[in-house]
Formats: C-alpha cells, sequence, structure tokens
C-alpha cells in the first residue's frame, strides 16, 4: 500500500478517476471480505448456539432478574479486544492509503513534476444551468468544449444557489457555492481524429430548485487545431460583440432614462 | 392540580403528564409520522419508475423528497425512541415517574402539534423544497418563496424547543432519581444509550435551534445572513453538519440500545466487555462533533481540515467495531431464542454492519468527492439510520406486552420480519448498485431504470409490512391474551419486575439496589396512596431528612394532570402558524422619522394568529407558575455526580448549557462571516458610549438580583419586592437604551436590518439580530421578573426561595453574554 503511494507521486499525472477507480476497488475489495467473514461469523453463531430446547450446559449462567448489570470478562473479553486491534489496524492503514491518494487529487496539476494546466476555466452554476468562461473573456452556457490531450483547471463558482458540478465519467466532482471558489481538474486524452469529438454528461449533484433534476450539461473533447480555430472564433465574435455591445449599452441606458422621465 | 381521568377518556390524554402515558402517545403519533412520511417515499419511489417521470412536479418532486426526509428524522426516528425512553428510563432506573413530568408533557405536545405545523405548511402555497439540509441560500425567500416554507422550518423549530425541555427533562432525570444503589455504571443499557443521547441532543439541537433562528429572522424580518456572499452559504453548511452529524447517532443510539438489551435478553448471556461498551459509547458522543466538515468535503475547506476530519471519520469506526464485536460475542454459548423482538434486533446489526462498512467508504476524501451526492449516500444512511431503526420495532415487539398487558402474535410478527428484512434490502441495496444516480433527481440515467424498479417494488414490500404490524398489535391489544409480568426469559431490568402494564406510580415499595439485586422496600413514606398522614415515614435513616424539611407539602400526593402543557403548546402552535404568514401579511414603508413609517396591513389573518398565540402563550405560561403540581423528587437516589444539587436547579443548568451553545452559534456567526468578509475591513457600527452604560446597567442588575435572595432568604417581603423592582427597572433601563441606540442608528444614521451606510449590509444584520436574540432574552427575564414580583407581593418566596435563585441563574447568564457581546460589537 506504502509503495504505491509513493509511486504515484513521481509517475505524472494521474486522472481521478484512475485513482477513484484504485481506492474503490480496494475499499470495496476489503469491505466485501470484512463484511461476509463479519455476517458469516455471526450467523454461524446464532445458528450454533440457537436455543434448540435441550437441556442448558452446566456452564450456562443466564442473568436473573433484578440483578445489578455485571459485563463478562473471560476469554470472550480477550477476544474482544483482538478483534478490535485488528479493526484498528485495518482502520488506520485505510487512512493513510487514502491521504496518500487524497494528495495527489487535491495537488493535481500543480503537483511538482507535472506541468502546470493547458487551460484554467471559470464554472458559474446557476439556476439551472452552467456558465463557462475561459481565459479570452469568452463564455459558452452548458457546453465546456476543451483540447484534447490537456490538463484543465476548473474553478467552481454559482451565482445564486448552492450547486455541486459533477462530470461522473471522469471522476471530478466540485461544490458550487455563491461567493466561494472551489477547485478540481481533469485531463484529456490525445489521439481524436479530426472531426472527432468525445463527450461527458455534467450534472448537478446538490438540490437547487425546481429545474435540478434537468440541469445538465456536457464536456466536448475537440482534436487540438479545430479546437484552437474554435477559440479564436469565438473570441474574435466576442470582441465584435463588445463593440456594438458599448453602444447598444448606452442606447439601453438612454431607454431607461426616457422610461423613467415618463414614469 | 386536577385528578387523572381513565384511560378511556379522551380527556386523560390531554392532560395525563404521567411518564408511560406520555410514551404510549409518543410512540403511537411517532408510527403515524411514519406513515406519513412512508406515504412521501412511495411518491419519490413512483417518480423514480422511469427516468423523468412526472408523477409529481419538479418542485412537488422537491417538496416531497424535504418533507420526506425531515419527517422521517425528526418526527419519526426520534420520537418512536423516546416513546420507549419515556416508558422505560424511569422503570429501568427505579424511578416514580421523569423529574419534571409537566415538561415531559410539554415536549410531547410541541412534538405532535409541530408536526401538524409541518403538515398544514403543505397547504400555504407549497412547503419547504430545499432538501432536508436546507442548504443556504436555497433556504430564503428569494429562492423559496412560499409561506409554507417558513411554515416548515417554524414546525422545525417549535420541535426543537420540544426537544430542548425533553433533554433537560432526561438528563435531570437520570442525574438525580436513580434508585438507591444504581451507580452510574450500573445502569441498564437501554438508559445509557439514552443518556448519551440526550447529551448529544442538549448541544445538537441547541445548534440546530440556532441556525433555524437566524433562518427564520431571514425569512420574517429579512435579515441577510445566508443570502450573504461572506460566507452566507458555507455558514450553514457548518452549523448544520454541526448538528447534523451527531443527529445521526442521535437517531441510532435509541436502537443501539435496544440491540444491547435484547441480545442479552434473548441470548440468556451477560454483555461481554460491558464496561468498555459504555467507554465506547460515550467516545463516539464526543467525537460525533469532531466529524462534521466530512458531509463538506467538496466545498473550500483547506487541506488540514479536512484530513483531519478524515481521520476521525473513519476513526469513529472504532468504537462502533467494538459495540457491534461486544454484540456478536454475546450471543457465543447463548440459548438464542429466535422471537420476533430477537429477529428485528439481529437484522438491525446485520443491516448496521452494512451501513457501517459503507459509510468508511464515505470518510475516505477522494472516495467521498465522487459518492457526493449520489444513491451511494442515500442508501448509505438509510442502513444506518432506518437499519438502526429496525431493531426499535424489535423493542416495540419486546416492550408491547409490557406497555399493553396484552401478547401479541408471534407468527404474524416473524411474518412482519421477513417481509420487511426483504423489503428493505430491495430498496436500498439496489441503491447501491444504481450509486451513480444523483441524490434527489428523477430524470436519471435509463441504464440505471432496472435497479431503481426493482428498488420501488421494495419500496412497496417494505410499506406493505408495517400493516401487518399495526394489525398484529391492533388485534392482539384488543383480543390478545393476556401478558404475564415477564414474558422473557433473561431478562434482568426492572421494568420486568412489575405488573404488565404497570401501576400509575410504577412501584409497590420504594425500589432498591443496595444490596446488590433489586428489593423493594416497604416504607409508608414511599406508597403515599396506602398512607396520606405518615410524618413518621420521615424517619428512614437520615438521608432524605433535608429534602423533606425544604418541601413544604412534603406529605401531599404526586400529581399526575395538568392541561396547561397541552395548552402552552397550543398557544406556541398558534403563535408559530400566525408568523409563518406574517411577513406577507405587512408592508412598512420606511420614512425619514420612526412618526414616519407607516405599515399597511393587507391580510389580517396571520397577524391576527400572531397576537391570540402570543396571549395565549404568555396567559398559559403564567397559569402553568401558577399551578399547584406537585411532583416530588426522591427522597433517596443516587445522584452521582450531582449529590448536592437540587433537582430544579440541574435543569436550570442544564438548560442553560443548551442556551450557551445557541449563543455560541450566532457569536460564531458574526466572527465567521467578518472572517470571510475580512476581519479588518469592518469598523463598530455603533458608538461604545451606550453599549458600555448598558454593560454597567446589567452588571449592576445582576447584584440586585442577588440582593433579592438574599432577602427572600431572610423572609423579608419589603427586601425582595424592592430589589426585584430594582432588577425590572435596571432590565427596562437596558432596553429603553437599547430601543434609543436602535432608533438612531435606523433614522439618524441610515443603518438597517439590510443596509449600512458604512459598508457591509450583513455586519448590520449581524449586529440587529445577536443583539436582538440577547433582548428577546431580557424581555422573557422581565416577564419572569414580573411574575416573581406579584407573587411576591402577594406574600410567597419567604419560605422557599429558590424560583428566586434560578431565575438569578438565567439573569447572570443573560448579563454574562452581554459582556460577551459588548466587545464583539462595540470596540472591536
Amino acid at each position: 500500500m506504502i509503495a504505491s503511494v509513493l509511486l504515484q507521486q513521481t509517475d505524472g499525472l494521474r486522472a481521478q478517476a484512475e485513482i477513484f477507480n484504485e481506492i474503490f476497488s480496494v475499499f470495496l475489495g476489503l469491505g466485501t471480505l470484512i463484511g461476509i467473514i463479519v455476517v458469516s461469523y455471526m450467523l454461524w453463531n446464532a445458528y450454533k448456539y440457537r436455543d434448540d430446547g435441550s437441556e442448558p450446559k452446566e456452564s450456562f449462567d443466564p442473568p436473573v432478574l433484578g440483578e445489578l448489570p455485571t459485563g463478562k470478562g473471560g476469554p470472550k473479553a480477550k477476544k474482544l479486544f483482538l478483534s478490535f486491534g485488528l479493526s484498528a489496524i485495518v482502520v488506520i492503514s485505510l487512512v493513510v492509503y487514502a491521504y496518500g491518494l487524497l494528495l495527489v487529487v487535491e495537488e493535481g496539476p500543480e503537483a511538482p513534476g507535472v506541468e502546470s494546466a493547458d487551460m484554467e476555466v471559470e464554472v458559474v452554476g446557476y439556476q439551472f444551468g452552467w456558465e463557462f468562461q475561459y481565459p479570452n473573456g469568452v463564455t459558452t452556457q452548458n457546453t465546456l468544449y476543451v483540447p484534447e490531450d490537456s490538463a484543465i483547471e476548473l474553478r467552481v463558482t454559482s451565482r445564486d444557489v448552492w450547486h455541486t458540478f459533477g462530470v461522473p465519467d471522469l471522476r471530478i466532482k466540485s461544490d458550487s457555492i455563491p461567493g466561494q471558489y472551489s477547485e478540481t481538474w481533469f485531463t484529456t486524452e490525445g489521439g481524436l481524429d479530426a472531426g472527432e469529438e468525445q463527450t461527458y454528461e455534467i450534472e448537478c449533484f446538490e438540490l437547487c430548485g425546481s429545474g435540478h433534476s434537468y440541469m445538465n450539461g456536457e464536456i466536448v473533447v475537440m482534436d487540438d487545431t479545430e479546437f484552437n480555430d474554435w477559440y479564436d472564433e469565438q473570441a474574435a465574435a466576442l470582441e465584435e460583440e463588445n463593440d456594438s455591445g458599448a453602444a447598444s449599452g448606452n442606447a439601453t441606458a438612454t431607454g431607461n432614462a426616457t422610461a423613467e422621465g415618463e414614469a | 392540580m386536577s385528578e387523572l381521568p381513565p384511560k378511556t377518556s379522551v380527556r386523560r390524554w390531554l392532560v395525563t403528564t404521567n411518564h408511560k402515558d406520555v410514551g404510549i402517545l409518543y410512540t403511537v403519533t411517532a408510527l403515524f409520522f411514519l406513515i406519513m412520511g412512508g406515504m412521501l417515499a412511495l411518491l419519490i419511489r413512483l417518480q423514480m419508475w422511469e427516468p423523468g417521470a412526472q408523477v409529481l412536479s419538479g418542485i412537488a418532486y422537491n417538496e416531497a423528497v424535504t418533507t420526506h426526509g425531515l419527517i422521517m428524522v425528526f418526527w419519526f426516528l426520534s420520537p418512536f425512541g423516546f416513546g420507549f425512553a419515556n416508558y422505560f428510563v424511569p422503570l429501568q432506573i427505579g424511578a416514580d415517574d421523569l423529574a419534571f413530568p409537566r415538561l415531559n408533557a410539554l415536549s410531547y405536545w410541541m412534538f405532535a402539534l409541530s408536526g401538524i405545523l409541518m403538515g398544514i405548511s403543505y397547504f400555504q402555497g407549497g412547503t419547504l423544497s430545499t432538501g432536508w439540509t436546507m442548504y443556504a441560500p436555497l433556504n430564503v425567500p428569494m429562492y423559496t418563496p412560499s409561506l409554507g416554507s417558513t411554515g416548515a422550518i417554524l414546525a422545525l423549530a417549535m420541535f426543537v424547543i420540544g426537544i430542548t425541555a425533553s433533554t433537560v427533562n432526561f438528563l435531570t432525570t437520570i442525574h438525580h432519581s436513580r434508585a438507591e444503589g444504581m451507580g452510574l455504571m450500573d445502569m441498564p443499557l437501554f438508559t445509557w444509550s439514552m443518556l448519551a443521547t440526550v447529551y448529544m441532543m442538549l448541544f445538537a439541537f441547541a445548534a440546530l435551534l440556532a441556525v433555524a433562528l437566524i433562518l427564520l429572522s431571514d425569512r420574517i424580518l429579512g435579515s441577510i445572513y445566508f443570502s450573504a456572499t461572506e460566507g452566507g452559504a458555507l455558514l450553514w453548511g457548518h452549523l448544520f453538519w454541526f448538528f447534523g452529524h451527531p443527529e445521526v447517532y442521535i437517531v441510532f443510539f435509541p436502537a443501539l440500545g435496544v440491540m444491547l438489551e435484547l441480545f442479552q435478553s434473548f441470548s440468556g448471556n451477560r454483555l461481554v466487555g460491558r464496561k468498555w461498551v459504555i467507554i465506547a459509547i460515550c467516545l463516539i458522543s464526543i467525537q460525533s462533533f469532531l466529524v462534521w466538515t466530512h458531509h463538506m468535503f467538496l466545498t473550500t475547506i483547506n487541506l488540514e481540515v479536512k484530513t483531519l476530519m478524515m481521520a476521525t471519520s473513519i476513526g469513529i469506526s472504532l468504537p462502533f467495531d467494538l459495540v457491534v464485536f461486544s454484540l456478536i460475542y454475546t450471543l457465543i454459548k447463548g440459548r438464542i431464542r429466535f422471537t420476533t423482538p430477537f429477529l428485528f434486533a439481529f437484522g438491525a446489526l446485520l443491516l448496521f454492519i452494512l451501513g457501517g462498512i459503507t459509510g468508511v467508504f464515505l470518510g475516505a476524501i477522494v472516495l467521498d468527492y465522487e459518492f457526493r451526492g449520489t444513491y451511494w449516500v442515500v442508501a448509505h444512511f438509510h442502513y444506518v439510520m432506518f437499519g438502526g431503526a429496525t431493531a426499535l420495532f424489535g423493542g416495540a415487539y419486546y416492550w408491547f406486552p409490557k406497555m399493553s398487558g396484552k401478547m401479541y402474535d408471534e407468527f404474524l410478527g416473524k411474518v412482519h420480519f421477513v417481509v420487511f428484512f426483504i423489503g428493505f434490502n430491495a430498496v436500498y441495496f439496489s441503491m447501491f448498485l444504481a450509486w451513480e444516480t444523483p441524490r434527489r433527481v428523477f430524470d436519471y440515467d435509463p441504464a440505471f431504470q432496472s435497479m431503481h424498479r426493482f428498488g420501488t417494488i421494495g419500496a412497496f414490500v417494505l410499506g406493505l409490512s408495517f400493516f401487518i404490524m399495526f394489525y398484529n398489535f391492533a388485534k392482539s391489544y384488543v383480543s390478545g391474551p393476556d401478558a404475564p409480568d415477564n414474558p422473557w426469559e433473561y431478562t434482568r431490568t426492572a421494568e420486568w419486575a412489575v405488573p404488565s402494564p404497570p401501576p400509575l406510580e410504577n412501584w409497590g415499595g420504594r425500589p432498591s439496589y443496595a444490596s446488590g439485586k433489586l428489593e423493594f422496600v416497604s416504607e409508608a413514606l414511599t406508597t403515599p396512596d396506602d398512607d396520606h398522614d405518615g410524618p413518621a415515614a420521615a424517619t428512614d435513616g437520615g438521608h432524605g431528612e433535608d429534602h423533606i424539611e425544604s418541601y413544604p407539602y412534603w406529605d401531599k400526593h404526586a400529581s399526575h394532570a395538568s392541561i396547561w402543557p397541552f395548552a402552552l403548546s397550543l398557544a406556541t402552535g398558534i403563535f408559530f402558524f400566525g408568523l409563518s404568514g406574517v411577513a406577507s401579511s405587512f408592508d412598512i414603508t420606511t420614512a425619514e422619522t420612526l412618526a414616519g413609517t407607516g405599515i399597511t396591513v393587507s391580510n389580517p389573518v396571520y397577524p391576527i394568529f400572531t397576537a391570540i398565540g402570543l396571549v395565549g402563550l404568555i396567559w398559559t405560561a403564567v397559569k402553568w407558575g401558577l399551578e399547584d403540581f406537585y411532583a416530588p423528587p426522591m427522597e433517596i437516589a443516587e445522584r452521582w455526580p450531582f449529590e448536592g444539587v437540587e433537582k430544579v436547579k440541574l435543569g436550570m443548568w442544564f438548560f442553560l448549557a443548551s442556551d450557551v451553545i445557541v449563543f455560541g452559534a450566532f457569536i460564531s456567526a458574526a466572527v465567521f462571516i467578518r472572517v470571510a468578509a475580512g476581519w479588518y475591513t469592518w469598523e463598530p457600527l455603533t458608538d461604545s458610549l451606550p453599549g458600555l452604560i448598558n454593560t454597567f446597567v446589567l452588571l449592576t442588575s445582576s447584584f440586585t438580583v442577588i440582593l433579592a435572595l438574599v432577602y427572600a432568604r431572610r423572609k423579608s417581603r419589603a427586601g425582595l419586592i424592592a430589589n426585584l423592582v430594582a432588577t425590572m427597572l435596571l432590565g427596562f433601563t437596558f432596553l429603553s437604551i437599547k430601543l434609543w441606540e436602535w432608533h438612531h442608528e435606523i433614522y439618524d444614521v441610515g443603518v438597517t436590518l439590510t443596509q449600512n451606510s458604512h459598508g457591509d449590509p450583513v455586519q448590520a444584520t449581524i449586529y440587529y439580530v445577536t443583539t436582538g436574540l440577547h433582548g428577546i432574552h431580557v424581555v422573557i427575564g422581565l416577564l419572569i421578573a414580573g411574575f416573581l414580583l406579584v407573587r411576591a407581593w402577594n406574600g410567597a418566596y419567604q419560605e422557599d426561595s429558590r424560583p428566586v435563585e434560578y431565575f438569578g441563574l438565567y439573569w447572570h447568564f443573560v448579563d454574562i453574554v452581554w459582556v460577551i457581546l459588548f466587545p464583539l460589537f462595540y470596540l472591536f
């Protein structure tokens, strides 16, 4: 276990999905094993010591009504401490093991020895959708476009109520809280052909109002050149919009003033 | 004091304060709420029949999800356990009743009527739709504007008031009324579990009360705590989960207590490692307050805190491991009888083991990141909480003969268990298999449809199984065979040593464990039924004499009936119902001065209810205070570690301990938001001089309250009256300065609840709400002082000055709070 922790720190950036799968299989395997042992032991003893109507053994010393309770010591108590000790060892090793993997997830693309994130996107949740703000000022609604073979960092916040941004297939999740920025990251695989796209579904994981069930989105992974084209195109469109937007913004302001004057 | 009517009379159930009657009321009412919550669960499951089904609209689905959670957690699980606790804790420790019988009835009625308010909230434009966790800021009126949302939170607040009364009562009872010879470590384990439960409740529910009050202030008065971007949403998370995690153990521990009893009773063995199990239970109770951020691993909490909480969260499984192993080893070499109660307790342990193991997964942060907000969480907590409740049904079968005097039908009981166990695992295990479905979402991935369908069928099987139980209990109650005193072979605890059902005052003689086992000591003193005239009884070895001296009515018969708990709860219910709509009935037009401020009432209904409720509240409280209700403390009892403390004083201390948490939560909220906003960016809103004067005024009033007590002890009526008047005058001075200050801030400076001309509006909100809560405490103190004054005028408290002393405790506490608020709001 310890060895695998050490390995992960040196072997570059592992996807959160990969880390999750590892730790989940460890916990599931161990949990199932312990569960089966404890439950079968319990069932077996319950069956073995059932009251079958036979004469009780001489050693059987049942409590009597009205006695002040005393515990039972002896070999059973020794067994109790032995089992407790064993479970303590399992639990403590699980904490240490989980902590090692936690560090990997927490550091993400900022970990030493890994090149820094290729792109940082701000995610703003709202009732009921997701807005993505790219470094160049471009924003998209409900669809996050990212290039292949890169590490993406997300800074997640909210405009209204508490949401939780999650992408089940990438095994990433982050709370989207007004006034707070929480961070998560993911990596995309390379090797997409031109025109090929890979999509992942985004879902909201915190009850946020009547449209919560339908608050879905998509991550679209694009071929590198295609992404760059799209990105530049959007930036250009944005610039154009801003120029005319300034003018129309003035117009709106005037309009309001007039309206107020009339009122 | 009135006489207790017979059980066939409806009036009996309205006026009874006897712990066994109240226990039955709790149990039956909780089962009613089980049906209500269960119906909502079935609606949810129908909606999950296929992705995007529209049995309910989006908002109605959210309401169903929310109220299912709230009703099951608050109005079913805890009260069901408390039904048994009410009935059996006094019997197990050898007490005649709970320490404060009227308070106990009050707790019940607060619980029952708050549940009705919860039901009414559905018809106030739709109830709360935020999920039972009520995350901010979805819980503020901007996002959930319906009156019913406010109504539901008021119902919750009312429930918590009842819980607070109940915790004070149980803590005082267990610490003050144990039979002679029964040390704390000698208590039966069900009572031990309840003791741990009520200790956790005392502190956890105080935090919930505080957070509910802040939310109600946001919803009714319009303050802006939880909509503040300066950490408002996170503040909710912290305060709610500080309550919320202990709450998991609070609902589980009564069930654990039942398991611990039943494993012994049906295996014929004593518990293995009993002492260590008790230590584990205490450890869990403490540790439960140190794990709450594992519900918030995905927020912006820093890594150090998260790691610490991961260690404590996974670590809390260790004491549980010990308890589970102890239960299993107790079975070994026993003679296990698989009767219905044991089947349920045994099944509960199986379910709890599964719930516990899957809970360790959630403690590991990396796994929690993925499980957060999914059906893994839903499945896990149903296995733990409802799996635990399985043992409570075992308890219901175990104690049914004692409570009803009839035996239940064993065959039907076993059928119930089998159907229940199959249905339970069908619905909740399928959730583990479909865990990737986001929680509270009905438009889910079609890949999981077959699993969810399977779960829905299981849910109906599970629901059906309860009708077998209801039929069994109803039929047995009407025509079952009479139950013997002790229908089970290897029981140990005292409830089995009295008739089924036990007589009104429980015991034939005074129960005592002084010789190491239960004996009933016949003394005239403890059988007032037979003996109304014997002061001779007071000579029982010197123990109780001091107490008897201090009770002028020592030879009176204990009271068992009072209508005022019901009346006071009803008034509270009416008041809270009015409050739910009061905000939308007024329209306040602000102006430059107070005189120019206009109020238009658009809808008088809610304000009228509020007024009637408030008047009723004060009237019933006064009647309560004046009622001649006699609940004598036990003359001979084990009281460690509170030997020298009188009963009511002990209760007062427990109450003040919970109030410390309420104020602690308000002060933490103020500090938390200020830190989030940047501590040094805020300056005090107000001049420090009025605050300083008020500090001196309140400190002086603490002194006059002490003088009042001194004069009462000297039997000086004039001195007592003079000092009560002085205390009240100082209290009024404090309030007047406070009101002047508020008026000045609002009309001269321009700082209102939501506006701050100097800076951050949330700072103004915090100032008004926190000092306002303190002001309400002062007003309540003045009302009590006025009550004492009128009675002192009529010559009371000359013989018994203790009410003055207890009022003094409260008043000092209110003063101390001010000493903390003063620097927080006026100096820094």
